[in-house]
């Protein structure tokens, strides 16, 4: 891995008697596009807050660049935050042009980068419009190209599909893809899966404030089984240490297996216990597979605390 | 790029507000009513003096008559007023319309009242009887005096002049206070106009969500001192705004509308109590804008700050409840309460820095507590922006944006069914 732009180490974050974020570690390497994943009120924002310096962090430290964040320093950031917002009575490209002259860009230079990016995610008659006048995934858009305008060295984007509709995330994504190519280093809070697997390089996924997994997508699903048997078949299928069966449905299954196992094995052991088997395929387990693993008994503990609080 | 970054602050939030319809529609509508009030004044004193010409021209018969023997019948034909038998036949003669007044003169009319009848024209012109009467009975009693100089000192009207000394020099008098108690209105006029504005000034990135870009973006101090400078500036633009139709009604129609003819040239320009009244002034502005927009960094919507407003409104007008005393008395207690109290101090201390009661030491002690003061405000409306106005929908915790840990609460989410991530 490259050198790290992000660097987090054993960070800690309590509200009060509430503890948000236990102890956190992790590095985010120059150039490359990271996930940072995690169920609702993991702690994700409240992350890239205090790695921001909009919140101080309890314990642990949290730099860019080697050191915390500070706006005056000059860092090249573009940073859209899940709670969008701009100067509603404001013409879209004044605002654009004060951000713009806010991130160091020259008036001239920074009208002329914010009408051509109207141009292109299709607002070009928009420029010299009250901004509350546009809808919100117009106004989403205007907001990305706030955050991107200053062709930034670390882009974080927490939630940025949050409010767009599929031709527009696309837009969105193109646009993640270019400022990946042009070096920039992403960051994204995302729930959007595939979006994850198709972007990013490394990932974290944060449970109980901590890392639950980190490293690589393939890291990570190998740490989940790695590959996941789909089996169509008629009788039970019995227990093996080939493998872990993570779903079991009437004539489906669905088998977890490690990196080491052969699946040809798996398949001699089930017609061998006499099961009928009538398909039999291996792919990937998907991020979205880790992720309602991970979460889903964290959820349906959730969901069972509402109910003895209803009670 | 601090430095260039306030510049850009204080061009973005000065011009976004003067650009604004509704700011020259607030702001006009201030000298266009001044203009419509001068307008209607000279409209009426142009009325009145033709009036007033029209009843001093207006004949009508006069009937009267004189038990003091002060009028004598030449005096009362200037008037073309006849002599009545008895005053029944007086009070009768314009009862039945066969003169328009009658004029009753007592034996003693410096204690006893004239009695003046006349045929009703009105409310108003009716005063022209009363008016008549007494230039008659003048016109008597300055024949006997025999001297125009005597009968003019007799009225009243005799022109002094004061000089006071103040430490072996000849004080200014009202001509060197008036200059210092114009930076008391000019105080007034800068809270009352830009109040909500400092108050919103930070509110407006928290209701907009603007908070988290602008955190990132940009220093909070940079941000604060860059809205406090363009609030001036704007306040500079809303008073000269203010100011015009007053100035060029001065300048050019004082005769019209009856301006009292002040003489600039006379007024004196002492330099300690404007080098005071100045300092005061800005203390008093910085103070109050400090205070306002921690505040606004505190509240979770306008209508919530709003109330706090009223506060601060009210504490600029506190010092009028005591102005028999910071007239008569300075140093009675709540006179020195409310010259020392910051939110108070300003307008105590200004107007007792006019009046020439504001000694050099007090007025040093004030303006070390607003300015220092203003900075406490300034440093807590920053911490408060920053580490307070990432709350959205509540009111920050003072004390816990305050404190070391300074988070005040975690991060919700405005989706349904969703906490903080």
């Amino acid at each position: 891995m490259s050198e790290a732009l992000v660097h987090i180490e054993n960070f800690r974050m309590d509200f009060g008697d509430k503890t948000v974020i236990r102890d956190l570690s992790f590095d985010v390497a120059r150039g490359e596009t990271f996930g940072f994943l995690g169920s609702n009120g993991s702690g994700k924002t409240t992350t890239i807050r205090a790695l921001l310096g909009i919140y101080q962090p309890t314990g642990g430290s949290l730099h860019i660049d080697g050191r915390p964040f500070k706006p005056e320093d000059g860092d090249r950031l573009g940073y859209l935050p899940e709670e969008r917002g701009l100067y509603k009575k404001e013409k879209v490209i004044d605002i654009m042009t004060y951000f713009g002259r806010l991130k160091g860009i020259d008036r001239h230079a920074a009208k002329t980068w914010s009408l051509q990016y109207l141009d292109r995610v299709g607002l070009p008659d928009k420029a010299n419009v009250q901004l509350d006048k546009l809808s919100g995934g117009q106004q989403q858009k205007v907001q990305l190209g706030v955050t991107i305008m200053n062709e930034p060295e670390l882009l974080i984007l927490d939630e940025p599909t949050k409010g767009f509709d599929p031709v527009n995330r696309r837009l969105l994504m193109d646009i993640i893809a270019e400022q990946k190519t042009t070096g920039a280093t992403v960051v994204m809070v995302t729930h959007q899966m595939e979006e994850v697997e198709r972007l990013c390089d490394r990932v974290i996924l944060l449970k109980n404030g901590t890392a639950e997994a980190y490293g690589t997508i393939d890291e990570v699903q190998n740490q989940y089984g790695g590959r996941v048997i789909r089996l169509k078949h008629a009788g039970p299928v019995p227990p093996s240490p080939r493998y872990t069966v993570t779903l079991s449905e009437t004539n489906y299954s669905e088998l977890s297996i490690t990196d080491d196992t052969d699946e040809a094995d798996i398949l001699k052991d089930l017609i061998a216990a006499g099961v009928t088997v009538r398909g039999f395929t291996t792919t990937k387990i998907s991020l979205e597979e880790i992720f309602i693993r991970v979460y889903g008994d964290q959820n349906k503990a959730d969901a069972a605390t509402y109910e003895t609080a209803k009670v | 790029m601090a430095q260039h970054n306030l510049g850009t602050v204080v061009s973005f939030e000065f011009l976004r507000t003067i650009s604004k319809k509704r700011f020259w529609v607030g702001t006009l509508s201030v000298p266009l009513i001044m203009a419509v009030v001068f307008g209607l004044i000279y409209i009426s004193n142009s009325s009145t003096a033709s009036a007033a010409d029209a009843q001093e021209k207006a004949e009508f018969s006069i009937s009267y008559t004189d038990a003091s023997g002060l009028i004598t019948p030449e005096q009362a034909g200037l008037f073309k007023a006849t002599q009545a038998a008895s005053p029944e036949q007086g009070v009768e003669g314009v009862r039945s319309g066969t003169v328009d007044a009658y004029f009753e003169f007592p034996a003693d009319p410096a204690t006893t009242e004239v009695k003046v009848y006349g045929a009703d024209q009105g409310l108003f012109e009716n005063n022209k009887y009363s008016a008549v009467a007494e230039a008659m009975l003048n016109q008597a009693v300055n024949a006997r005096i025999g001297s125009d100089a005597l009968a003019t000192l007799a009225a009243g009207k005799a022109s002094i002049d004061v000089t006071t000394f103040k430490d072996g020099q000849k004080a200014g008098g009202f001509n060197a206070a008036l200059p210092p108690l114009m930076f008391l209105v000019i105080f007034y006029a800068l809270i009352i106009l830009l109040a909500g504005q400092m108050l919103s000034s930070t509110l407006e990135e928290k209701e907009n969500r603007v908070t988290e870009m602008i955190l990132t973006t940009l220093n909070p101090t940079t941000l604060i001192s860059g809205k406090v400078i363009a609030l001036f500036g704007i306040g500079l633009v809303q008073m000269i705004v203010f100011a015009s139709p007053v100035a060029i009604s001065y300048l050019f129609f004082r005769d019209q509308i009856k301006i009292p003819d002040l003489d600039l040239a006379a007024l004196v320009f002492e330099p300690v109590p404007m080098i005071i009244g100045f300092l005061l002034l800005i203390g008093g502005f910085a103070l109050f804008t400090t205070t306002l927009v921690a505040i606004g960094a505190v509240m979770p919507t306008a209508k919530e700050a709003g109330n706090f407003m009223g506060v601060m409104m009210a504490l600029i007008f506190v010092p009028f409840y005591a102005i028999s005393l910071i007239f008569s008395n300075p140093q009675a207690l709540i006179v020195q309460v409310f010259t020392y109290f910051p939110f108070s101090s300003p307008v105590t201390a200004m107007l007792r820095n006019g009046l020439g009661s504001l000694s050099i030491g007090e007025a040093a002690i004030v303006i070390a507590i607003l300015f220092i003061g203003s900075a406490i405000m300034f440093r807590l409306a920053v911490r408060l922006f920053q580490y307070g106005s990432i709350s959205y929908t509540s009111k920050v915790n003072i004390k816990t944006a305050l404190s070391k840990g300074r988070n005040t609460s975690p991060p919700v989410s405005t989706n349904p069914g969703k906490r903080e991530s």
